[in-house]
C-alpha cells in the first residue's frame, strides 16, 4: 500500500495566528482556569481603578511638617495630658475651655486646627523649631502652664519611655486615636506617604502605556511593511531594526537625557519607543511573512486592494493577541527605563511619582536609615506589583492563544 | 498496487570555475562569519556616527556649551576656548565638519577618545582601561550563573510540566522577569541590609576593600568576590526568570521530537536522553536569546553599579553624565556599545559552531 503523503507547503505556522478572535465570554472562561492570569488580571483593574479614580479621594499630601520627619507607618495624632488628668481628657470635646498646647508646622499654622475647628478652645500654640518645639511642648506640659498637649505620636515616643527626663514621666498618652494615622508613615518632610502612592503613579503608568503604543504601532507598521514588501525595503528596515536592536538602549537614553531636556513625558514617551520597536518588529515581520502565504491574504494581494486594506483587515485581526501580549511586554519594559531614568536623575521633576520617590530615597539617604524604610519600600512595591500584574497577564494571554503552552489535564 | 518509480533527479554538475575577485567576494559576503563581522562593524561605525554629530553638530550641544564656559569662566577668547575644546573633544578645530569627523574616525582607531573635561590631561581611553574590567568581570558571571540556573530550573518545570512544582517555578520565573533588576537591588539593600542587618550595606561598597593592594592572593581575591556578590546576584534575579520560560517552553517541545521517542524506544538511560538528546537540542534557542540578554544587562549595569557603588563602567558613565564630562560620556557609551557588539558577535559564532544549520541556511 502506497502512502501517499501530501506535502504541506513549508508554511512557518506561527502559533498565534488563526486564534486571535475570541469572545469575551470565552476569553473570562479561560481566564478563569488560569490562576496567575487572573491573578494579573485583578491586580490590573486594581492600578486602573486606583490611578483612575483614587487620586481623586486622596489629595496630594505637600504639607511640610517638620514635627514628623519619616516617620513609620501607622502613625498619628495623639493627645498628651497629665497622668491625673487622663481619666478626665479623653476625646477632643472633653477639652472644652482648656489650654492646649499644639505645634506650628513650618508656614506658621497649628497643623491640628482642623480637630480644634469643631469646639471653642482656647488654644495655645508653642512655636517650634525642629527638634526643640517638642520637649519645650512637653516640659509646659508637666510645669501645668498648657492641660493637654496635641501631638504627633511618633514625634512624642523618644520623650516619653520609661526610662526619659524624670519631669516627663507624670505623662499619659491619653487618646492614641487622634486623626487618621498616616498608613505609610511620612517622608523626610513630614508629608504623608500613602497620599504620594496614591497620587504618583497616574503619570508613570500613562507614559509607560503611551511608550508602549506607540513602539508597537512603529513595529506593526514597519514590520509588516517589511514583510510584505520584501526586496530592497525588507532588507534596509530589517537592517534598521538589527542596528536599533544591537545599540544598549538605556546607556543611550541616559547620554540623551543628559543633552536633551526630557520635561515632557510625551518626548520621554517617544524617545523610549524609538529604542523599543525592534524587537517586536521583527517578530512583526515573521509573522506577517508566514501570513503572507495564506489564501485570503492572496486573495487580497491578487486583487489589488492595496498596502492599507491588507495590512489592516487580512492581517492585523489575525495577529491581534499577538500584538496584545507584545504591547503588554513594551509598557513594562517602558516602565523599566522610565522609572530607571527617573531613579538616576535624568529627568527633570515635574511630578512626584513614584520614581521621584525613590530618587528622593537614594539622594536623601533614606534608602540607608532603619526608620524610613516605607518612604522607598512603598513606591518599590507598586512599581514591581504593576509590572508583575502586567507580566502575569501577558503570560497568561500567551497560554491561552497559544496551543502548545495550554497546560492540559 | 502501484508502486512509485523514484523520479531521477538530474544532477547538477558544476564544473569548478577559476576563482576570479568577484566570486570570492560573493563567497565572502555569504560566508556567516564574515556577514557576522560585517553587521558588528557598520554597526559601530553608525553608533560613532550618530554620537559624533549629536555631541557637535546638534543645536547647544556640547562642544559650544564647554566654549561658552571657558569664555566666561576662564575670560579666554573665542579661538583659545575653541582650540582647548577641539584639543579636548579630539578633532582639528581649522577643519569643516566633514574633515573633522574623518579626523575624529582616525583618531577613535589609534583608540584615542580625547581628554577628559572635568581632568584635563587625564585620557579617556585610561579611565575606561580602568573601570571596564569591573564591568566585564561581574556581568559575565551574572549572565553565566543566570544562563546555567535558568536552564537546569527551566529543564525540571519542563519534566514535570503541570505539577504543584512546575506551576510554582513558573510563577516565580514571572515574578522575576517582570520586577527591574534594580528594584531587586533596592530590596536586597533595604530588607537584607538596613533591616535584617545581613551584611553591612557600606563595607560592600567598590570593587574590593579599601586598602588591599591588587595582586594575586587569596585576600584580594576573596574580596573582589564578595563585592561583586551583590551586583551579580541582582543580575541573576533579573534575568534567570526569562531563561526558565524559554528552557521550560525548549524542552517541551524537544520532548515531544521522534528522536527523543526513538531513543526511549531503544531503551537508552533517561539520564543518557536528557543531557544527549534533550538538554542539547533545547538549549540551542537560548543562545539567540543570548545576545539581547547581554545588551540588556550591560546597559541596566548603569544603575545597578551606581546602586551599588560599583566601579565599573556603568558607574563611570552616569559619573561622567553628572559632572558634564562630555567626552568621557561619548568614550564610554562608544565603548559600551562596542562591548554590547563584540558580545553580541561572539553568542552569534558561538551560537553558529553549536548549530550547523545557521551557518548552513545562511550560505544557501
Amino acid at each position: 500500500m502506497a502512502t501517499i503523503t501530501t506535502k504541506l507547503p513549508q508554511v512557518n505556522r506561527s502559533r498565534f495566528l488563526d486564534q486571535s478572535r475570541m469572545s469575551i465570554t470565552v476569553f473570562f472562561r479561560a481566564l478563569r482556569r488560569n490562576r496567575a492570569g487572573m491573578i494579573g488580571f485583578i491586580g490590573l483593574v486594581i492600578y486602573a481603578v486606583w490611578i483612575l479614580i483614587a487620586p481623586a479621594f486622596v489629595p496630594f499630601d505637600d504639607n511640610v511638617r517638620l514635627d514628623q520627619i519619616a516617620a513609620p507607618p501607622g502613625s498619628r495624632l495623639v493627645l498628651i495630658t497629665r497622668t491625673e488628668d487622663a481619666e478626665r481628657f479623653r476625646t477632643l470635646s472633653d477639652l472644652n475651655g482648656q489650654t492646649v498646647g499644639v505645634i506650628d508646622n513650618s508656614s506658621g499654622e497649628a497643623m491640628v486646627e482642623p480637630y480644634l475647628d469643631q469646639g471653642a478652645f482656647e488654644v495655645e500654640t508653642e512655636r517650634f523649631s525642629s527638634g526643640r518645639g517638642i520637649p519645650d511642648l512637653l516640659e509646659s506640659l508637666a510645669e501645668g502652664d498648657v492641660n493637654a498637649v496635641i501631638v504627633f505620636s511618633e514625634a512624642v515616643r523618644q520623650y516619653l519611655g520609661a526610662d526619659q527626663r524624670a519631669e516627663f514621666a507624670n505623662l499619659t498618652v491619653s487618646n492614641a486615636e487622634l486623626g487618621a494615622p498616616h498608613l505609610l508613615g511620612t517622608d523626610t518632610q513630614g508629608r504623608d506617604i500613602f497620599s504620594h502612592i496614591i497620587n504618583g503613579g497616574t503619570t508613570l503608568i500613562v507614559t509607560a502605556l503611551i511608550a508602549g503604543l506607540l513602539s508597537t504601532l512603529i513595529a506593526v507598521t514597519v514590520g509588516s511593511l517589511a514583510a510584505l514588501s520584501g526586496g530592497v525595503v525588507d532588507n534596509v528596515l530589517t537592517a534598521a531594526a538589527n542596528l536599533v536592536l544591537t545599540i544598549p538602549s538605556f546607556p543611550l537614553l541616559i547620554v540623551l537625557a543628559s543633552l536633551i531636556r526630557l520635561d515632557n513625558s510625551l518626548l520621554l514617551a517617544f524617545l523610549i519607543s524609538m529604542l523599543a520597536w525592534p524587537v517586536l518588529m521583527r517578530a512583526v515581520r515573521s509573522q506577517v511573512l508566514s501570513l503572507r502565504e495564506r489564501d485570503y491574504v492572496e486573495a487580497a494581494l491578487a486583487l489589488d486592494l492595496g498596502l492599507v486594506h491588507v495590512i489592516l483587515r487580512e492581517i492585523l485581526p489575525n495577529m491581534m493577541s499577538f500584538v496584545a501580549i507584545n504591547f503588554i511586554f513594551a509598557v513594562t519594559r517602558a516602565m523599566y527605563d522610565q522609572v530607571g531614568l527617573i531613579f538616576l536623575g535624568m529627568v527633570p521633576i515635574n511630578d512626584y511619582t513614584w520614581g521621584v520617590m525613590l530618587y528622593f530615597g537614594r539622594t536623601r539617604g533614606t534608602l540607608f536609615s532603619p526608620d524610613s524604610a516605607s518612604m522607598v519600600l512603598s513606591p518599590i512595591v507598586a512599581i514591581a506589583l504593576f509590572q508583575v500584574s502586567m507580566v502575569l497577564f501577558a503570560r497568561s494571554l500567551e497560554e491561552m492563544f497559544d496551543p502548545r503552552l495550554r497546560t492540559a489535564k | 498496487m502501484a508502486t512509485e518509480t523514484p523520479v531521477l533527479q538530474p544532477i547538477k554538475v558544476t564544473t569548478p570555475a577559476s576563482p576570479n575577485l568577484f566570486q570570492l567576494f560573493r563567497q565572502l559576503t555569504k560566508n556567516y562569519v564574515v556577514r557576522v563581522m560585517v553587521q558588528a562593524i557598520i554597526t559601530i561605525w553608525a553608533v560613532i556616527t550618530f554620537t559624533f554629530f549629536l555631541i557637535r553638530l546638534m543645536p547647544g550641544n556640547p562642544v559650544d556649551v564647554y566654549v561658552d564656559f571657558l569664555m566666561n569662566q576662564q575670560s579666554m577668547t573665542y579661538d583659545e576656548a575653541y582650540s582647548r575644546a577641539a584639543q579636548q573633544f579630539a578633532f582639528d578645530p581649522d577643519a569643516n565638519p566633514i574633515t573633522q569627523y574623518v579626523g575624529y574616525m582616525g583618531q577613535l582607531v589609534r583608540g584615542d577618545l580625547g581628554e577628559s573635561i572635568t581632568s584635563p590631561g587625564t585620557k579617556v581611553i585610561d579611565q575606561i582601561l580602568r573601570f571596564l574590567p569591573w564591568t566585564i568581570f561581574s556581568v559575565s558571571w551574572g549572565l553565566l550563573s543566570s544562563f546555567t540556573l535558568g536552564a537546569f530550573l527551566g529543564t525540571i518545570m519542563a519534566y514535570k510540566r503541570n505539577t504543584p512544582i512546575d506551576q510554582v517555578l513558573s510563577f516565580a520565573a514571572s515574578l522575576f522577569s517582570a520586577v527591574p533588576n534594580y528594584i531587586w537591588g533596592l530590596m536586597i539593600i533595604i530588607i537584607f541590609g538596613v533591616q535584617l542587618n545581613w551584611f553591612s550595606v557600606g563595607t560592600l561598597r567598590g570593587t574590593y576593600d579599601t586598602g588591599l593592594t591588587p595582586g594575586f592572593n587569596a585576600e584580594f581575591l576573596l574580596s573582589v568576590l564578595t563585592h561583586a556578590l551583590l551586583p551579580v546576584l541582582v543580575y541573576v534575579l533579573g534575568s534567570v526568570g526569562g531563561w526558565m520560560l524559554n528552557m521550560r517552553n525548549s524542552t517541551i517541545s524537544t520532548l515531544g521530537e521522534d528522536y527523543v521517542n526513538v531513543a526511549r524506544a531503544r531503551g537508552l538511560t533517561s539520564g543518557r536522553i536528557l543531557f544527549a538528546y534533550v538538554a542539547r537540542n533545547a538549549a540551542l534557542p537560548m543562545f539567540t536569546l543570548l545576545a539581547i540578554n547581554i545588551g540588556f544587562i550591560i546597559g541596566g549595569s548603569v544603575i545597578i553599579e551606581e546602586l551599588f557603588v560599583y566601579k565599573g563602567i556603568g558607574s563611570f558613565l552616569f559619573w561622567s553624565i553628572s559632572q558634564r564630562d562630555y567626552t568621557s560620556m561619548q568614550g564610554v557609551f562608544l565603548i559600551i556599545t562596542t562591548s554590547v557588539v563584540v558580545s553580541n558577535v561572539l553568542a552569534d559564532l558561538l551560537y553558529s559552531r553549536l548549530d550547523p544549520r545557521v551557518r548552513i541556511g545562511a550560505e544557501k
